[in-house]
């Protein structure tokens, strides 16, 4: 079976099974750095414990013309047809916050799955793999640092 | 609606968001001119392996190299968790500095695309880069039109100072704001998301990690040793990837290093030709994806639009950016002159409900004046009139009369903006009642072609079925009596109360000084031996004016006395007559005075008053351009032919021949003693070779070689050859003078098949005939 395919069937199984036993909204807040640059790309998305793309959690910034810089989202995502689904929005200004939600299963809980978020803004450095969070209950609430563009990532599961 | 009304209302509205992108533009293209001095560029065919080898010796933990438009070499790297962003010399490696992306503020970038308005604002940018793509498309179409064609575009611009700015500086900066409308246009494309410029979405591709091997012993001694996979597998050297030893560094737009996190990142490159991806541990290219057409159409307009990477171009678009603004500006000042010149006819009533409709063919803007007195004269008994221009012309339903006020242009056409008027009204049918068409003209008897537009249009009405009210009138030299006399014949007709009090307007003039007159005997001849008196006053005076100082502003609103070349005509208003009568220059604007010849003409009350003046007198003037007689700049042969007083313009042209171009002229008079105007001043200028030959003929001295035209037939030779290098010629003299001369010449030139009509066809030949 091709790799996309596979891939594309474990976010499937992922996303659907588990939510129909039980699911619990995570809540994503990442507060910029005043990097002095254009509003930010950024692409948050979840991997496994392999590393492999299952699902994408939010993109700010609508220009597909720039999805590109967000280069491991951009590679890992790309068979996911239907990865801007709902889940895209305006670029975020330096010094502002993103804070989005996303239906989580409870079972990627603490199951070696982490939050990663590529990052880019114009005429500046493009930074895949900004930061990268493992997705468990003991990291909750937790902020953390990014490389180049983001202050703190924090996220609150309820 | 036509090119003008598309060009004048788009560049007066959307013109004012142009001048805004411009002037941001201009400011952008700093940036490439700035980056252009500190870039050191890559040697020529410098292999990407290459460049990477000596990053990778100087910079530590280097994630990307990317080589700039100006053709510098910028490497990101993190020292620790610290980002960092150096420019390195591509031939050793050596750091040089910190990166900056940009010299200015993001809001002018901002304020170029988008107005500082988002996305909203982009469309807008857009939207003004089509406006602007159609304003360069109607200012050719215009400016082939005022130049007439092709081939005359270098000629000389004439009219106000607006204008000229207008019309000087479009001719060379049009082609370059057209292409950075159409790349503006492009690059809002592809960013609104109309067009996608990615070869489809990206491969899949990962590093094989390889078992672990016996090369992980020579770890210590590789460059690339920090880019080893945690699990401590050997990461190729990039001097041995096969790729990036075939890529040279001028080719090269990106290259990703893989990420020491991910033992399965990859090499990434990215070039003018596409991207690949290579195995970090194999050096296998694992994919290469072409650049798409629209990739390559895009990063084209890139360089075009921004100038990035050629700084030269991006000094060239920084001065077309600047120059929205001047256009934006004379384009403001030209409309605002337009209008207030344009007729402008008080109490008009609507087509629709109007009994009486006039309709108007005017060169100079008299004809419209009179128009207002007739539809004064008719609103004040009672009738309902509209006004307008000759192109317009109709008839609806409530219609009762109609009148043509038409005045002809030069040799019998008709004034330029009703010149398709004839065929309008050829194609119009007067329908089952038709409504009478009375025809009035305006003209002058000096002219052969007197009223000859308006009796074509009387002829055509005729012919068409039209009754009149009147037959077609004839008004010469705007004459107020004869309105007026024409008035009470139309009370008749009417059967109506109507006086027409014609009060003429008079164009604004300027006070011109009186500095130099040099006068000329009686040319008579029998003038200074107490002979009749009017025989004495026949006498010549060459004037000599200066004009008052004027500010660039009111020179810009067109105020004060406008530019004027040799051969443009000069109108003195005399106290006392509104009807100016015009003189043809002997001097350009660039001489600094303005010079006409006089001749005093028996009862003549505009030459009475110029021969009374005396230094430091004042006279009313104002210019009126002669365009199809002034000189175009040209290096062929130039024929000028006066007699007389007809000499001044051509003495102008010589004065003004700094390019010494061959300039032949045939000068008639009747003594040398008397009537040589410009003598001493004409062989001046042939010893300086302003003037390259020389031929005068008096006709009332003995052996003086008779008239002008005698002189052609006797060089027949030399004029064949001139007019077959292409010369032009040019007569200026009375009409009897101009009608022999044109005789003369088409006998001189029979032998080469070509005739003065011919050569006036192709505009080679010009008379100004007074």
């Amino acid at each position: 079976m091709s790799k996309p395919l596979l891939t594309l069937l474990a976010a499937a199984c992922a996303l659907a099974l588990p939510a129909l036993a039980h699911s619990r909204q995570v809540t994503l807040t990442a507060q910029l750095k005043n990097y002095g640059g254009d509003g930010a790309y950024l692409a948050a998305y979840l991997t496994d414990a392999k590393g492999a793309y299952v699902r994408t959690l939010w993109v700010a910034g609508g220009k597909a013309k720039y999805h590109k810089h967000l280069s491991d989202w951009s590679r890992l995502s790309a068979g996911d047809a239907k990865r801007l689904d709902g889940v895209s929005g305006a670029s975020v200004g330096a010094g502002r916050a993103l804070k989005v939600t996303a239906e989580l299963a409870d079972a990627l809980i603490d199951a070696g799955y982490e939050i990663r978020i590529d990052a880019a803004a114009e005429d500046m450095r493009d930074s895949p793999l900004e930061i990268r969070v493992p997705l468990s209950a003991a990291n909750a609430g937790k902020p953390q640092a990014g490389k180049q563009y983001i202050q703190s990532l924090t996220f609150q599961l309820e | 609606m036509g090119w003008k009304a598309i060009h004048r209302w788009l560049g007066l509205t959307i013109g004012t968001l142009a001048v805004v992108l411009g002037i941001s533009g201009a400011i952008l293209a700093v940036d490439p001119v700035q980056q252009a001095w500190q870039a050191p560029a890559a040697p020529d065919g410098l292999p990407v392996a290459t460049l990477v080898e000596r990053v990778t010796r100087t910079v530590t933990g280097a994630e990307e190299i990317r080589h700039l438009p100006s053709g510098a070499i910028v490497v990101f790297s993190f020292d620790g968790d610290q980002p960092q962003a150096s420019y390195v010399d591509p031939a050793d490696g050596r750091v040089l500095g910190a990166w900056q992306p940009s010299a200015l503020p993001r809001w002018v970038k901002n304020l170029h695309r988008s107005l500082l308005l988002g996305d909203a604002g982009r469309w807008v940018a857009a939207g003004t880069a089509l406006a602007m793509g159609l304003i360069c498309v109607s200012a050719l179409v215009l400016l082939l039109r005022r130049m007439g064609g092709w081939q005359r575009l270098a000629a000389r611009v004439r009219g106000s100072l607006a204008q000229r700015i207008h019309v000087v500086a479009g001719r060379v900066v049009l082609a370059v704001l057209c292409l950075s409308s159409l790349t503006a246009l492009t690059m809002s494309a592809s960013t609104l998301g109309l067009v996608a410029l990615d070869a489809g979405p990206e491969p899949d591709v990962a590093s094989a990690v390889p078992a672990v091997s016996a090369l992980s012993g020579l770890s210590a001694l590789s460059a690339l040793s920090a880019a080893n996979g945690p699990t401590g597998q050997m990461a190729l050297p990039s001097a041995q990837l096969v790729l990036l030893k075939s890529l040279t560094v001028q080719d090269l737009r990106k290259l990703n290093f893989p990420a020491a996190a991910d033992p399965k990142d990859t090499w990434k490159v990215a070039t003018r030709q596409g991207q690949g991806w290579i195995d970090r541990y194999s050096g296998q290219t694992l994919a290469w994806q072409d650049a798409t057409l629209a990739q390559r159409i895009d990063d084209w307009a890139l360089v075009l639009h921004t100038g990035e990477g050629a700084w030269l171009w991006a000094v060239v678009l920084a001065l077309v950016g600047a120059s929205v603004l001047l256009f934006w500006l004379s384009g403001v000042v030209m409309w605002w002159q337009a209008r207030r010149l344009a007729p402008h006819i008080t109490g008009n009533c609507p087509l629709a409900q109007a009994d009486v409709l006039i309709f108007v063919a005017s060169e100079g803007g008299s004809t419209w004046g009179f128009a207002q007195t007739l539809q004064d004269a008719l609103s004040q008994g009672g009738h309902r009139v509209h006004t307008s221009a000759l192109e317009e012309f109709q008839t609806l339903a409530a219609t009762q009369q109609v009148f043509v006020l038409a005045a002809t242009y030069g040799e019998g056409q008709a004034p330029a903006h009703a010149s398709h008027a004839l065929e309008i009204i050829a194609r119009l049918s007067p329908g089952a009642t038709p409504v009478p068409v009375t025809v009035l003209g305006f003209g002058d008897r000096q002219f052969p072609a007197f009223c000859a537009f308006a009796q074509a249009l009387e002829k055509t009405l005729r012919g068409q079925g039209w009754p009149a009210l009147l037959p077609l009138e004839c008004i010469h030299q705007q004459s107020g009596q004869q309105f007026a006399r024409w008035g009470e014949a139309l009370a008749q007709a009417l059967g109506e109360g109507l006086v027409l009090a014609h009060v003429p307007r008079v164009p604004t003039t300027t006070a011109l000084t009186l500095s130099v007159r040099q006068d000329y005997p009686g040319a008579d001849g029998k003038g200074g031996k107490g002979g009749k008196g009017w025989q004495r006053g026949q006498t010549t005076a060459i004037l000599r004016f200066t004009w008052p100082a004027q500010g660039l502003a009111a020179r810009l609103r067109g105020h004060g006395l406008a530019h004027f070349d040799a051969g443009d005509l000069v109108g003195i208003v005399t106290p006392g007559s509104a009807v100016p009568r015009f003189y043809s220059l002997a001097s350009g604007w660039q001489d600094g005075f303005l010079e006409i010849c006089v001749r005093q003409t028996p009862g003549g009350l505009c030459s009475t008053h110029l021969m009374g003046l005396q230094p430091g007198d004042f006279v009313a003037a104002f210019i009126r351009t002669n365009p199809g007689f002034a000189l175009p700049r040209t290096r062929r042969p130039v024929v000028l032919i006066g007699a007389g007083t007809g000499v001044a313009p051509l003495a102008g042209f010589i004065r003004r021949n700094d390019r010494h171009s061959p300039m032949h002229l045939y000068f008639g008079g009747r003594d040398p003693a008397r009537d040589f105007f410009f003598g001493p001043e004409i062989q001046r200028w042939l010893g300086e070779g302003r003037l390259a030959t020389l031929q005068t003929v008096f006709s009332r001295v003995p052996d003086g070689g008779g008239y002008v035209q005698d002189a052609l037939r006797r060089d027949a030779e030399r004029l064949r050859d001139w007019v077959t290098q292409g010369a032009i010629v040019r007569v200026c003299g009375g009409r009897a003078m101009a009608q022999g001369v044109a005789e003369a010449l088409d006998v001189v030139l029979a032998p080469l098949q070509l005739s003065v009509s011919q050569l006036k066809a192709k505009e080679r030949y010009a008379e100004d005939v007074f």
